[in-house]
């Protein structure tokens, strides 16, 4: 009876650490009230309820980090965007970055034990943020680095036996990353490469061919970087163990196309308007995540487990009860650890890349999505004589109004 | 079984995962991660190597001898990294490390001159910072430097499911801005491997 007891007790404590692990996976009070203000376009106010978090190296860090990177870059203060964006990808790049005890305590009891480094398209995207702000910065090698690296991250899921057919399609998938490389290529007079790029992008998605068009970039002096709808999120299945990436491209329905007035008259888009990417779609492909990373090794241990408990139990001099335990320490194994659902909420569904080329001089612009209501108006944004300003846009159901470009973005340099 | 020994069983699980809870929570990346960037440690190596480089060069010498303390404007690292990122402040010590190094190994020889970017990024600062008023001297356009001091960075890098390489180039110059030609040149190459660890 004592030795029931006994095991009661442990078992409330171990389930407690099955269940609980350490803390609600990448979430607090702050956390939830900043992403709340970062969807209704409170974006200063996100960052400063983010700027805690994103200074404390959990294993959080960086996940915190690319929250702030959002909300600074939607306030347009570049300065705090790049530096949220840098520890992120300092990290991203590094590795070993999970202590045995991590690691360990990943597989056993909660994957979000584990330093979040982002699922492969949630790297690929801190990695065109950075690059988008020294893009708008006018930091053409900077920007060229960054988004350079969102390709090479892809490269990088391919298992190495994979086929080569696996591995081409892995390398030019990204297309908003070549159109981006192809754009600070050109800027940097590295016109061959730049060609390049674009024509991978439209190898990849002949839509691309107008947003990848070289001449249309080289004349362009105003960009619209364009952040609309809601990336994959994870979830998990009933038993907690199972995680998927949702919604699906099906399930959210075809993204609607932008509309752009400039001094109140219809801008001609001219297939400028189609989405270079959707995250959603990117999500579903296997070698855009590595969310079964931890499921796939636990696994295959716990089938090992299993295979020496029958194995015992069928010796000629079996030891019943340790054949049963190594058994149902593998079944839990294979069944234990709750998923990692931590995630980058702020991504968006697409980036619409619209390069623009109007009067040198203040224009009154408005983006809109007709189908969906969303539409927002930035008064004085200065078209330059030479070069290209960039204004980045998130667009959300709660972000519709008037603003006021930001004087100061008006010239920016690196 | 003997139940006594299920029990010791099931305490040494318990007392394991509970070390894994209080190892794993709330502890960020580990400080020995390892990534291929340049770091300090690559800084301090490169700089030195090259102000001794350019201290011992004859050519330079003979320019002070006849002419005097060198004006020289410092310019940050210009990045030609594949896939590397490297900010305004790490592209600025890489030179302005050399600068401090020279100032101090050999004072006379050298004047040495902001950059414009870097003047007027602290004049920026002076006027946003009501109250303060910090002395940044005469304006880049009222000195003429005669010399630059500047580098080159490239790298090839490569990332497969194992490791991540990166083979740098440092690429270091003087040159003279009136006659358009180099008065001193070296270089610093190095590579850095990082194996990629479990869940990484």
């Amino acid at each position: 009876m004592k030795c029931l007891i006994m095991h009661f007790q442990g078992s409330i404590v171990l389930g407690t650490l099955l269940l609980a692990g350490c803390q609600p996976p990448g979430h607090t009070v702050d956390i939830d009230h900043a992403l709340n203000d970062y969807f209704v376009g409170d974006y200063s106010h996100a960052a400063q309820l983010l700027r805690p978090a994103a200074s404390t190296t959990d294993e959080n860090f960086v996940l915190n980090n690319v929250r702030l990177g959002s909300s600074y870059l939607a306030a347009y203060d570049l300065d705090g965007a790049e530096g949220a964006f840098l520890r992120a990808y300092d990290v991203m790049n590094s590795f070993g970055v999970n202590t045995g005890g991590q690691s360990a305590g990943a597989v056993l009891i909660s994957e979000s034990m584990k330093v979040w480094k982002g699922e492969p398209f949630e790297r690929a995207m801190a990695n065109f943020y950075l690059g988008l702000v020294y893009y708008i910065r006018h930091d053409y090698q900077n920007a060229r680095a960054a988004f350079e690296n969102a390709l090479f991250k892809l490269r990088d899921y391919a298992d190495s036996e994979d086929k080569k057919e696996d591995y081409r399609r892995q390398d030019s998938n990204f297309t908003i990353a070549y159109i981006m490389l192809g754009k600070a290529l050109q800027r940097l007079g590295e016109d061959d490469l730049a060609r390049a790029n674009f024509d991978k992008a439209v190898k990849l998605q002949p839509s691309l061919r107008a947003v990848a068009d070289y001449k249309l970039n080289a004349a362009s002096n105003v960009l619209l970087v364009v952040d609309y709808g809601h990336g994959p999120q994870k979830e998990t299945t009933f038993d907690n163990a199972v995680v998927g990436l949702t919604p699906t491209p099906r399930q959210a329905g075809p993204i609607p196309l932008p509309r752009v007035k400039v001094d109140g008259k219809y801008y001609e888009l001219g297939g400028l308007d189609r989405p270079p990417v959707d995250l959603l779609a990117l999500a579903q492909e296997r070698q855009w995540q590595s969310i079964d990373t931890i499921r796939a090794i636990k696994s295959a241990v716990g089938t090992g487990l299993i295979a020496g408990g029958a194995y015992e139990g069928l010796r000629r001099h079996r030891d019943v009860g340790a054949a049963a335990a190594l058994i149902g320490a593998g079944i839990l194994l294979k069944a234990s650890s709750q998923a990692d659902v931590r995630d980058w909420e702020m991504l968006p569904r697409t980036v619409f890349i619209l390069p623009l080329k109007l009067l040198p001089g203040a224009h009154d612009i408005t983006i809109n999505f007709p189908q969906e209501n969303y539409s927002q108006s930035w008064r004085n944004v200065v078209a330059p004589a030479e070069g290209e300003l960039t204004h980045y846009v998130r667009m959300t159901r709660m972000t519709n109004g008037e603003y006021d470009f930001p004087a100061s973005l008006a010239h920016t340099e690196p | 079984m003997d139940s006594k020994i299920l029990n010791s069983k099931f305490r040494c699980l318990l007392l394991g995962l509970l070390g894994l809870w209080a190892g794993g929570c709330a502890s960020g990346p580990d400080p020995k991660a390892k990534n291929t960037a340049l770091d300090a440690g690559n800084l301090v190596e490169i700089t030195q190597k090259m102000a001794q480089s350019l201290a011992a060069e004859p050519r330079v010498q003979e320019v002070i001898q006849k002419e005097g303390p060198l004006k020289v404007v410092v310019e940050p690292v210009e990045n030609h990294l594949r896939a590397e990122v490297l900010p305004r402040g790490p592209a600025d010590a890489f030179t302005a490390r050399l600068r401090v190094l020279l100032s101090k190994s050999a004072p006379e020889s050298f004047t040495w001159i902001m950059n414009r970017d870097a003047f007027n990024s602290l004049r920026k600062k002076e006027l946003e910072t009501p109250g303060t008023h910090l002395d940044l001297g005469p304006s880049p356009e009222s000195i003429q430097p005669r010399y630059a001091l500047y580098a080159e960075f490239y790298s090839l890098a490569n990332e497969d499911s194992e490791h991540r390489s990166s083979d740098y180039l440092c690429v270091y110059k003087l040159t003279d801005l009136q006659a358009r030609t180099i008065l001193w040149t070296d270089k610093y190459e190095l590579k850095k491997v990082a194996v990629k660890a479990f869940l990484d």
